[in-house]
């Protein structure tokens, strides 16, 4: 899948909506009491789509872990993996690619743990571009939210310093980062992959049962690193005979002046 | 408020199989890493004159406040001491240091470091899960890890550590506070080279993470302990979370773009825009360049679609190009042999110093089927896939020629009668301590003089990748240098503080033996000892002296190192300031050599690098030589090569930097007013008790 192909508008239609109640078995809302939800016109109800969607390319990854890491710190001030609402999880003896993978909340267009939730801490942030977060005050530590992500792992998940379930808000509650986070702001994963195999979309990409992998790899520069620009694994000698004429051309147009 | 430090030292008596803890604020004053690591070795190793293998040695695992916290080239590094194997004539205290995602696992566990004392009666391995600690059986009859290569072991304990669904959070207490990660454990393991005690054993991380200087997998080995293995699912706090942030944005702004990509500089940044050389392993498959945990670098080695090698980088899988581009011609699969390599835990350097040296000797005659030493390994085949399975193995199990060379290449030479034969020819060429050649001690002399009044190759790339890989390659590649030599050690001149002397960077024949030589070499050793082994800032981060992507090519050395350091733990630390705890370490390291018996007669280098200007045996890539010099009142780029070193201005350069160091210039022992100005009272007493000053 394509970055480009990627993309769907984010407003919700009732087909969307049906369809993805078919194809993604999140969970349907029909008659629940959900506070950011809305009425489509047969009055279906449904909750508005997020206006934010973390992507990753897998692939692309270097494995660092500096997401994690300035998830955890931006939010709590305090340095951890499993504080972090992006999870890496690597066993580097299993061949490339399947040495890595990268869990990271989908911001469902039907968010289960939102659903799951019995006191409305786990809630569509209307304030903040409808992304799904946890309010702590209201968290009762049931972890009915933690059991209800559909994902595995759960990209809900329980702090047990500070006692509270949380999810990835997008950086829309960063106290420890001095940049404004949300939907329409920064998010720290984004910020520090040097790599942007960990980027920021608007737009709900498509997904399915399986997820979605986005194929971030998109410059010459992926190629010259020799990570492979498609998704099969390995590179073609036409892809490495075109980086290395991208990457020359690139040197000799950058190379310094004598007397620089 | 917190302040990046976990706040605990793990103490392992495995004689007694106790542990107890240590505070680390009561080392706060050596900042972290390899100080504190040697702090806690000074006060927990009571005879410092015990050898590598006796209980009484002590190995720490050390990390400081950086570790962890999403410092580029620092977050993911750990450093490893103790009483060295590999050291040569005397098992000289030493250090190591490795990366990748221990040192995460350690600080979240709520560790600094870990301490190792004594020796376990029978195989074990130490499984830490946050504050629970186990010395588990590593037997055969118990978890079965003894006899495991470093590859399998660490497979082994995944399983052990993570029962149930690996993808999904696994649960450390049972209960819901206790604790989850989504993570395997961090595990450091030796291999069989280290359980059969090879002094060139090294320590392996993830595959290709590795201690490999010093031969401390062999400590493990002699201790019978196979891993240590840590599960963090805690968290450090960090002093000021905004300036972090603040800094990484900063540092990560002079740093390469993947997707906007600007080349690097020749020999510093290679084709490929991180300066990764794993790519060796890799072959050219798809694959991942990975990095240690909280860096961009991405040179932690690469992955590949074999799943072989896995992190292994630059000298790991230069072993095998020393055959295949060397010797004969063989083109073995250099990802197989490094993965051979690191499953067995050998030092990458110890294959290669070895293998080109043996082969003269074959060649010779001496060395063969029924010849003075005899091997039954077919060393004209030397380079194939055979050869380095059979050479490797022999090494590692200590078969065949491996008996003796698994006491490493110097001892080896020794035993064989060869030793100052070899070493004056330079057919071995050792450099110094018995740690083979890296860079050129008669041309980068800040490398060769360095090591030679230290414990190991010191293995510190600051000239070496400015101002001898980039000024030596632009020449070659046709590209014209950034700017006139003048210029360019004056920019770098001027982040040497407190001096900001250019003339420090004078290679010329007379300038290595200046007092403004005697100077930088001191500069370097205490950079060294804080910023990159205490602070723990990797060797291939820092010093950022010449940036290909900033303004000027200005590096970002002096104010990286302080601007982290002090956004982590509050501090208002000086570059100066920490280059005074660098000088208070470098120090304690040395009263602890001096209680091994160092003396002036020690800091020596192998006499080779004083008889000949031929290439070392085993190194294929250090022609040209061009670094600065200054001559005739002018600066200018040189080609240095085939210069050989003058025992009389050799001897004369100590007596001045015994001196600038507040040494005895007789000795070479750092004096009692030296040490107690830097508040080393109880060494001085130390030194005192055993009659060195």
């Amino acid at each position: 899948m394509s970055d480009n192909e990627a993309k769907e508008p984010k407003q919700l239609s009732r087909r969307d909506f049906v369809t993805g109640l078919g194809s993604l078995g999140l969970g349907a809302v029909l008659g629940g009491v959900l506070g950011s939800a809305v009425l489509l016109p047969d009055r279906v109800l449904a909750i508005p789509a997020s206006e934010g969607y973390i992507l990753v390319d897998t692939k692309k990854c270097i494995g660092c872990d500096s997401c994690m890491l300035a998830c955890s710190i931006t939010h709590h001030g305090s340095a951890s993996f499993s504080q972090s609402r992006i999870q890496i999880s690597q066993n580097v003896f299993e061949p490339y690619p399947g040495d890595l993978t990268i869990a990271q909340c989908r911001q469902c267009p039907y968010p289960a743990c939102v659903e799951a939730c019995p006191t409305g801490a786990n809630h569509v942030d209307t304030a903040n571009g409808n992304v799904r977060t946890v309010d702590a005050s209201k968290c009762i530590g049931c972890e009915r939210c933690v059991s209800a992500c559909p994902f595995t792992p759960s990209r809900a998940l329980w702090n047990g310093a500070e006692k509270h379930a949380q999810k990835c808000d997008l950086c829309a509650n960063t106290p420890f980062w001095d940049k404004k986070g949300g939907p329409g702001g920064k998010q720290a994963c984004v910020e520090v992959c040097k790599m942007h195999a960990v980027t920021f979309t608007s737009e709900i990409p498509i997904q399915s049962d399986a997820g979605y992998d986005v194929n971030l790899r998109t410059k010459d520069g992926s190629a010259a690193l020799l990570l492979p620009t498609g998704d099969d694994g390995f590179f073609s000698p036409g892809q490495v005979a075109a980086a290395k004429a991208a990457a020359a051309a690139a040197a000799a147009a950058a190379a310094p002046k004598a007397g620089h | 408020m917190g302040n990046g430090y976990a706040g605990k030292i793990l103490v392992v008596d495995l004689t007694k199989r106790t542990t107890s803890t240590l505070n680390t604020s009561d080392y706060a004053e050596y900042g972290g890493g390899h100080g504190i690591g040697s702090a806690v070795f000074f006060d927990l190793c009571r005879d410092k004159t015990v050898k590598a293998f006796d209980p009484g040695n002590v190995l720490t695992v050390m990390t400081g406040p950086l570790q962890g916290t999403l410092t580029p080239f620092a977050s993911g590094r750990c450093e490893v001491q103790g009483i060295a194997p590999e050291g040569f004539p005397v098992e000289w205290y030493s250090r190591s240091g490795f990366g990748g995602r221990f040192s995460g696992q350690l600080k979240f566990a709520g560790w600094d470091g870990i301490a190792v004392t004594g020796k376990a009666d029978k195989p074990v391995w130490i499984d830490i899960r946050d504050q629970s600690v186990a010395i588990r059986d590593a037997s055969p009859s118990g978890d079965g890890l003894w006899g495991l290569d470093t590859v399998e072991v660490e497979k082994k304990i995944y399983e052990l550590v993570r029962k149930g669904d690996t993808a999904d959070w696994t649960d450390y207490g049972g209960s819901r506070d206790s604790g989850r990660s989504t993570l395997n454990p961090g595990v450091l393991s030796c291999g069989p080279a280290g359980e059969n005690l090879c002094r060139a054993a090294s320590l392996i991380h993830e595959g290709g993470g590795g201690a490999g200087q010093g031969g401390f997998g062999a400590v493990f080995g002699s201790k019978n302990l196979k891993s240590i293995s840590v599960i963090g699912t805690g968290s450090v706090e960090i002093a000021d979370p905004k300036a972090l942030m603040g800094a990484r944005a900063w540092a990560q702004a002079s740093w390469w773009d993947i997707d906007n990509l600007k080349p690097g500089l020749p020999g510093m940044y290679t084709s490929r825009p991180s300066g990764a050389i794993g790519a060796n392993a890799a072959e050219n498959v798809a694959g991942r360049d990975n990095s240690c945990l909280g860096c961009y670098k991405s040179c932690h080695g690469g992955r590949n679609s074999r799943g072989l090698a896995p992190n292994s980088s630059c000298f790991d899988s230069y072993y095998n190009l020393q055959s295949k581009f060397g010797i004969q011609g063989h083109t073995s699969d250099n990802a197989v042999t490094t993965d051979r390599l690191q499953r067995l835990g050998i030092n990458a350097w110890e294959g290669a110093i070895a293998g080109p040296w043996l082969v003269a000797l074959y060649k010779k005659g001496i060395l063969g089927p029924g010849k003075q030493i005899d091997t039954k390994i077919d060393f004209s085949d030397y380079g194939s896939e055979a050869f380095n399975k059979a050479f490797l193995e022999a090494i590692a199990y200590r078969t065949d020629i491996g008996k003796v060379l698994g006491e490493g290449a110097a001892r080896a030479a020794l035993a064989w009668g060869r030793y100052e034969e070899d070493t004056t020819s330079g057919l071995l060429a050792i450099c110094a301590h018995g740690y083979a050649h890296h860079y050129d001690a008669r041309t980068e002399v800040e490398w060769g003089f360095g090591t030679a009044l230290d414990s190991r190759d010191i293995n510190e790339h600051d000239i070496a990748l400015t101002l001898y890989w980039y000024t030596s390659m632009a020449p070659l590649f046709g590209v014209p240098y950034i700017m006139p030599a003048k210029d360019l050690v004056e920019m770098i001149g001027s982040t040497l503080l407190p001096y900001k002397d250019p003339m420090m960077l004078d290679y010329s024949d007379t300038g290595i033996y200046s007092d403004a030589m005697v100077k930088f070499v001191s500069w370097h050793r205490h950079y060294n000892r804080f910023w990159k082994q205490s602070a723990i800032f990797c060797d291939w981060g820092v010093t950022d002296w010449i940036n290909p992507y900033t303004e000027g090519y200005k590096g970002l050395t002096p104010e990286v190192e302080p601007r982290f350091f002090n956004a982590v733990t509050g501090q208002k630390l000086t570059f100066e300031e920490g280059m005074t705890i660098g000088k208070k370490i470098w120090n304690l390291d040395r009263a602890i050599n001096v209680l091994q018996g160092r003396d002036r007669d020690g800091d020596a280098l192998d006499e080779w690098q004083f008889t000949t200007g031929a290439p070392a045996s085993h190194t294929t890539y250090e022609i040209p030589y061009v670094m600065p010099v200054f001559e005739n009142g002018e600066w200018s780029y040189k080609n240095v090569w085939g210069r050989m070193l003058d025992h009389a201005k050799f001897e004369d350069w100590k007596t001045r930097f015994y001196e600038f160091e507040g040494w005895d210039t007789k000795t070479g022992v750092p004096t009692k007013e030296t040490l107690d100005k830097l508040g080393l009272e109880k060494v001085a007493v130390e030194l005192a008790a055993a009659k060195k000053i």
